[in-house]
């Protein structure tokens, strides 16, 4: 059998995915730590095993993130925003247009032809606010899971509000606030509003109509869509196994070479 | 005693800084010297940039009291005439620019505050006057910065002599108005009673006219694909650091010689706020993201000066005039109110030079450049052409953000 192997070696969290065709039939994810080459060979092999499959079964390895050039043995390298474009394109039947990818460390804003090409883009800067660090810090601080924040959100008034933008101000806000007593639904929800404002400020005016199209960790909290939606007034549908988007991405293409 | 430990304190901060801005050169000097297309021809200009980019250093290479400049639009010609070297001050150190940042407002221009920062580590010898044209806000207020950070005292100790720039050029008042500046500066350079000669200021404009030429054919290299980028603006950075006369000798024998060509990528065009060295964060990451700048409209660049001044009358008039024109009307600075001149240019400079992407750098806190690339990205993407704008500062902490940008943009163009 052969596959292809994705790769992306992003800033908090390698994920690796297995495709056959163009379906995927092996996930795989660790947080990034130092020799992310070995992490990324260690995924690999959990997904021989899972798969039952040995080394001479990979066809190409694509590599893409912040660390895709620490993956020495890729077949091709390929920057992540194309990658992600490729994977969101694909998964979404083609439909996808406009593409919010909410990263470990960065936001990510993607503008598609009708042929899936990559037409405009735009990232945030230095600023953490509203990424999967942004997250993972509240979730700390509330201690709570990320994968209990859904249920957080649904339980918000919506009557409480994070005025910071940054992360740094924004976590001082949180602690007050739960000085203050706040319910942590309420805080959750303040957050999710608060980093959908910061989305909506980085789409600016450019989306013209249709659906908007998330991935990312951070998208895996359905919260996340439903904030959106109430921000931009327009519908937000969260692409499958969003955390995988470009790795998956990446294996797309790996035809037509670098 | 409080004053002796700010002074031991002070001490220490200036060290730190001043080793961090050797590291920083001398890092971008061997990264230069190891570079596959390094020839002995650029040995000249990695001197100069090695031996110290300041007033003081120009002042002992050319044996003249520098006249001090920021920006573009003091006529050289005129300054050389007077038996002055124009030095246009400028510095891309992040180590200085953090030592200048204690005290000045957060999103200061960072050109400026690594001029400060450097200024406040030379302790200054030269007593030469600047010369600054009121182009941006932090221009204007540039002396009162220099007070703030204890460079200089009061503003008004500094010697400082303002070129009130019209910001209308293509108004016929405007252009009296500059006229009459350039004739004021005129009798400011010589208010220790020297004088400018016609004839000597003709030998001027002769002088620039060959640097102009020399330039130009560096441009035709880069755009031919003959010299990389990265030289180029090694070269053009250099500029005001030793005469116009060995500049041009050095440029002429580096153009003749054979070069190794130029790192290959996707032509892009360079806008926006000025490179300088050792900053050279934004040409070495377009390097890196396969993307190959093949002109430029950088006041720090291909803009140094503007023009060969062209005269076809060679009375003493006839040459004030044309220099007033030349450094007024052909500038296409962002703080113009009317520059369609600049979008203009850059279309047509894009017009059959096979690249389809214009990078639009701008320094955080230059709001002039800022608020011009929407237009320009706007009248670009009208035009079917592709573009992206990087607002970064001096440090190299975005550079993984700005690659990653750059080779999705990289990619956009690839695919059309």
């Amino acid at each position: 059998m052969s596959v292809a192997v994705g790769l992306d070696l992003g800033s908090t969290s390698i994920k690796t995915i297995f495709v056959k065709g163009d379906r995927a039939i092996w996930r795989g994810v660790a947080p990034t730590a130092p020799g992310q080459e070995n992490v990324a060979r260690s995924l690999i092999n959990d997904g021989l095993s899972a798969c039952g499959l040995t080394r001479g079964d990979i066809s190409a390895v694509a590599s893409t993130g912040y660390g895709k050039k620490l993956f020495p043995s890729a077949d091709r390298y390929i920057d992540e925003i194309s990658a992600n474009a490729a994977g969101a394109f694909k998964m979404s039947g083609r439909q996808a247009r406009t593409i919010v990818n909410i990263g470990g460390q960065d936001l990510k804003v993607l503008f598609l032809g009708s042929d899936g090409r990559v037409e405009d883009f735009r990232m945030n800067d230095k600023c953490a606010a509203g990424t999967g660090r942004f997250f993972e810090l509240v979730a700390r601080l509330l201690d709570t899971p990320l994968s209990g924040f859904d249920r957080l959100y649904e339980a918000a008034s919506g009557d409480v509000e994070i005025n910071s933008t940054c992360v740094v101000f924004a976590e001082s806000e949180i602690v007050s606030l739960m000085a203050r007593g706040i319910k942590k639904e309420d805080i959750a929800g303040a957050l999710y509003a608060s980093v959908a404002r910061r989305i909506a400020g980085l789409l600016g005016s450019s989306s013209e109509g249709g659906a908007i199209y998330i991935d990312g960790g951070p998208a895996q909290n359905r919260a996340l869509a439903n904030a959106l939606e109430d921000e931009l007034m327009t519908e937000v549908r969260v692409l499958e196994a969003p955390q995988y988007t470009v790795a998956y991405g990446a294996t797309m293409m790996l035809e037509g070479g670098d | 005693m409080t004053s002796g430990v700010t002074n031991a304190r002070n001490e220490r901060i200036f060290k730190k800084t001043s080793d961090q801005i050797s590291s920083e050169t001398a890092r971008v000097l061997e990264t230069l010297r190891s570079r596959a297309d390094y020839t002995r021809e650029f040995d000249y200009f990695l001197e100069l940039a090695e031996s110290g980019m300041t007033p003081e250093a120009a002042e002992t290479r050319t044996g003249l009291t520098t006249i001090k400049l920021l920006c573009v639009q003091a006529p050289l010609e005129l300054i050389h005439a007077a038996g002055f070297h124009p030095f246009k001050v400028f510095c891309g150190s992040n180590a200085a620019c953090n030592l200048a940042s204690r005290g000045l407002p957060a999103l200061a221009c960072p050109m400026l505050r690594s001029v400060i920062g450097a200024a406040k580590l030379a302790q200054s010898s030269s007593e030469s006057p600047w010369v600054l044209p009121t182009t941006c806000d932090w221009v204007v207020k540039f002396p009162e910065m220099l007070a703030i950070s204890d460079v200089a005292g009061e503003p008004d100790s500094i010697r400082v002599h303002w070129l009130e720039l019209p910001h209308l050029k293509d108004r016929d008042d405007g252009q009296r108005r500059w006229i009459e500046e350039i004739y004021n500066f005129k009798k400011f350079l010589t208010s220790d009673g020297r004088r400018i000669k016609r004839a000597a200021l003709a030998e001027s404009v002769a002088i620039y006219r060959r640097a102009w030429q020399a330039l130009v054919r560096l441009s035709d290299l880069r755009r031919e694909g003959r010299l990389s980028s990265i030289w180029f603006m090694l070269m053009t950075g250099v500029f005001f650091c030793d005469s116009p006369q060995n500049w041009t000798t050095a440029a002429e024998r580096a153009a003749n010689s054979q070069m190794t060509p130029a790192l290959r990528g996707a032509k892009v065009f360079l806008a926006g706020s000025p490179i300088f060295f050792p900053n050279f964060k934004i040409p070495f990451l377009l390097e890196e993201a396969g993307l190959e700048v093949v002109s430029d409209d950088l006041c720090s660049s291909e803009r140094i000066f503007p023009g060969s001044v062209a005269c076809g009358d060679e009375s003493e008039f006839g040459l004030m005039s044309a220099m007033s024109q030349s450094y007024h009307q052909g500038c296409v600075c962002p703080t113009f109110i009317d520059n369609d001149r600049r979008i203009n240019n850059i279309l047509g400079r894009m017009k059959g030079a096979g690249f389809k992407g214009v990078v639009f750098h701008v320094l955080k806190g230059c709001h002039p450049y800022d608020l011009e690339s929407f237009g320009i990205e706007t009248k670009l993407k009208d035009r079917g052409l592709k573009f992206i704008r990087l607002e970064t500062d001096y440090s190299g902490e975005d550079s993984r953000n700005l690659n990653t940008r750059l080779e999705a943009f990289r990619q956009t163009i690839r695919e059309d």
